[in-house]
């Protein structure tokens, strides 16, 4: 009998142990300087019953796969957008020409294949790619499209660090979901799920070895903040920030990491016992007002189960340790050298305007995001200084496209900035009350047609409109040039089997962007800044005429020319 | 006017009267539509039937693409009960090149659809059920020569597992043929978002 019992307790508590973790999703990767990325529709069990709807990417159903690139490479992608939407992916952090950024303006239709391309020039780092359709941001990146990219160069490679993907250098992406009773994610009307994910995993746990580990950690979230921290209250350290390595590590108990911020952190488990357990949790009871995720209530728009409570984000298992652990913290990592206040040239201010309840949503400046509108101009190479106010009811997290940047001050206080965002970055929260400073250059990329974006990164703020875009203008000599497309280019071989070649009446000339079109008008290809050397590839096309669009760089005319695909 | 049709040489014409917007009952007049054999399927020359099983489902839609056996076995059953399933295609195929006829021509074949796949071109028919998104199931019932739409919603709740789901759609099939009162005349349903060009 009395066996019996303790067979019925064993098997419940397996049980038990088994229903509350689920292993993390570690995101496969892809890397090399060709990236084929197919985002569709598809579906995943992330609770009970009816399978939930969901974005995926090439083979995954709940997030993207991480896209390793080497600094110094050029990388060109393929974007095909076989979702049932027109979208966007804008490569977040990355600098890159305009046109190749992915925001608002490149929209990839369904059906449409995207090819942007640029030369890695960001040091070793933790960034990540997402849509940036105005005012469906927040449904597309709540289907979990996105991923993340890891830029890899010869400084980063060359110090101790945990640097084995998925083993002691571990990807976390964090973000939650609120679900209808088929199961769907809702997406009108809430600023927080109830229901963790990371990596797209429900209570997700891992085994980690027992040595330094490197976390690599994304807050894709709608609006919530996370105050994380282990359930030890252990010291861990900041090696990295938004845009890479700081120069030297930060010991912290606690970390506010809020959304579109990325943070690399060292944990030490050398001390931890095999068989030992740890939690990674987010310690967001008791937060001040206007911070996002602090709210009371547990239901409604800006309620939530996880609000203004403690959670788990990630259970580790200790292991016992890989072949060439990592037993130390380096003391010393990069030779960064920052922008200092004194060094702009240009001084502006943002403010975070309006978002009353009843009244006009959040927005910069009174002035809520038009496509067709550019907010502010910027000259190239200039050093700007940027201060962003926030007199206003509730915190927000602020991002520039093009740049990483260096905060130099939070309430006109130099000494205010913290060590743990001390690094490159290019998301800073902007907590009620305050006036963050950031100094910047406008470096490498002008051009006078596409802007580049400005938004809070609550993507629920962001598509009701609290985005503002800047173009770079240039004074390189290319400005200056004559020479543009003047006759109707001529395409041969016509008809093609693979490669289209384009010539022009005159030398010299540049295209700015080709687009082809098929017979019924729907777009297949958009080639921004297209290399034209080597002629077009077309075989990917199905037989049939198609239209090339092809727009000059320097007057940025139109010229329409039809082929036929054998 | 009404639509007015010669079987076996109908033309897809549709003229819609629908009644009581305002209240629960909505009535769909007869339609006609091409069918993946090549031939108009209409509901003139489909009369000798207590009501109609409607799936709007699609070539593209990941979630829709689960469920051609069981709309299979939901035809196979009930189509000698006289309550055949018919499946519209909604979608605007110059948006998604992937729901062209001839690809849907392809997807019946491969899939072997025992029930007719129509293409709603226009996309009128669609429109008229109101119908959202794909898959999403709907009944009408044949009453003084309309069709009313008796149920509206999803097939079952669970996509990926057959035996696990409760069959919404065919417990109304049921209720209706025994002249019960529905449990559910609608269920919420879900998939890809059905785009109506303007
Ligand atoms: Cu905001």
């Amino acid at each position: 009998m009395k066996k019996y019992i303790s067979t019925v307790l064993f098997s419940l508590i397996n049980y038990c142990v088994f229903a509350q973790y689920q292993q993390l999703v570690i995101p496969d990767t892809l890397s090399g300087t060709q990236f084929n990325l197919v985002l569709k529709d598809t579906f995943k069990q992330l609770k009970s019953g009816n399978q939930t709807i969901t974005g995926g990417i090439n083979n995954h159903s709940f997030w993207g796969p991480t896209l390793i690139m080497k600094k110094g490479d050029l990388v060109q992608i393929n974007v095909i957008n076989k979702l049932n939407d027109s979208t966007t992916l804008h490569w977040h952090g990355m600098h890159l020409p305009a046109v190749m950024d992915g925001g608002p303006h490149q929209v990839i239709p369904m059906g449409g294949t995207w090819k942007p391309y640029w030369k890695v020039t960001n040091q070793a780092s933790t960034l990540w790619y997402h849509p940036h359709l105005h005012m469906m941001t927040m449904e597309h990146l709540s289907k979990g499209l996105g991923g993340l990219i890891i830029i890899r160069d010869s400084i980063e490679s060359l110090l101790e660090l945990p640097r084995t993907y998925g083993i002691d250098d571990i990807p976390l992406v964090l973000t939650s979901r609120r679900y209808s009773t088929t199961n769907q994610f809702i997406v009108q009307n809430v600023a927080y799920g109830d229901y963790m994910l990371t990596n797209g995993t429900p209570n997700a746990e891992t085994d980690l070895p027992k040595q330094f580990v490197r976390l690599r950690i994304l807050n894709a979230e709608i609006e919530r903040g996370y105050n994380l921290g282990f359930s030890d209250n252990r010291t861990f350290y900041i090696i990295a920030n938004d845009g890479g390595l700081l120069n030297a590590p930060v010991a912290v108990t606690r970390l506010k990491l809020m959304v579109g911020e990325r943070v690399e952190i060292l944990v030490n488990l050398t001390n931890d016992a095999v068989g030992t357990a740890l939690d990674l949790k987010s310690y967001n009871s008791g937060q001040p007002f206007g911070y996002p995720g602090g709210e009371p209530n547990t239901t409604g728009a800006f309620g939530s189960l996880l609000n203004n409570t403690d959670f788990n984000v990630l259970h580790i298992n200790v292991v016992k340790s890989t072949a060439n652990p990592i037993t130390s913290l380096p003391q010393k990592l990069e030779n960064n050298v920052y922008f200092k206040s004194a060094d702009a040239k240009v001084n502006r201010s943002v403010a975070i305007t309006n978002g009353n309840p009843g009244g006009k949503p959040f927005d910069f400046d009174n002035v809520s995001f038009q496509l067709n509108t550019i907010n502010k101009t910027v000259m190239l190479d200039d050093i700007e200084k940027w201060t962003v106010t926030n007199n206003n009811i509730f915190g927000h997290t602020f991002h520039i496209h093009d740049v990483e940047f260096k905060i130099v001050a939070r309430n006109g206080v130099e000494s205010a900035v913290g060590d743990f965002e001390s690094g490159w970055k290019d998301v800073m929260y902007v907590p009620r009350n305050e006036s963050v400073t950031f100094v910047t250059k406008f470096s490498d990329y002008a051009d006078e047609l596409h802007p580049f974006m400005y938004h809070c990164h609550f993507s629920n703020h962001e598509d009701g409109g609290m985005m503002g875009q800047f173009v770079v203008k240039g004074n390189r000599a290319d400005v200056n040039r004559k020479s543009y497309i003047s006759a109707k280019p001529t395409l041969f071989p016509n008809p093609v089997k693979d490669k289209l070649n384009i010539q022009f009446g005159n030398s010299d000339v540049k295209v700015y962007y080709i687009t082809i079109l098929d017979l019924a008008g729907r777009t297949k290809l958009m080639l921004p800044q297209p290399n034209l050397q080597h002629g077009l590839d077309v075989s990917q096309l199905q037989p049939g005429v198609y239209t090339v669009q092809i727009t000059d760089e320097l007057t940025k005319y139109i010229h329409l020319v039809k082929f036929i695909k054998q | 006017m009404r639509t007015s049709v010669i079987c076996g040489l109908a033309s897809v014409v549709n003229l819609f009267f629908v009644s009581g917007m305002n209240g629960q009952i909505k009535t769909i007049e007869s339609f006609a539509l091409r069918n993946v054999n090549g031939q108009i399927w209409s509901t003139e020359c489909n009369k000798e039937v207590l009501g109609f099983i409607v799936v709007f489902t699609c070539n593209h839609c990941p979630f829709a693409s689960l469920y051609p056996a069981r709309l299979n076995a939901l035809n196979e059953k009930y189509t000698p009960l006289k309550v055949p399933l018919i499946a519209i295609n909604p979608m605007d195929s110059l948006l998604y090149e992937d729901e062209i006829f001839s690809l849907m021509q392809t997807k019946a074949q491969l899939e072997n659809f025992n029930f007719p796949y129509l293409q709603d071109e226009k996309q009128l028919v669609s429109k008229q059920f109101g119908a959202e998104h794909t898959p999403q199931a709907f009944i009408i019932w044949l009453e003084n020569g309309k069709y009313v739409i008796k149920y509206k919603g999803a097939i079952d709740d669970n996509g990926e597992d057959p035996a696990k789901a409760t069959p919404f759609l065919a417990n109304a099939v049921n209720d209706l043929l025994a002249n019960r009162q529905l449990d559910e005349a609608a269920t919420p349903s879900f998939g890809c978002r059905i785009f109506y060009r303007k």
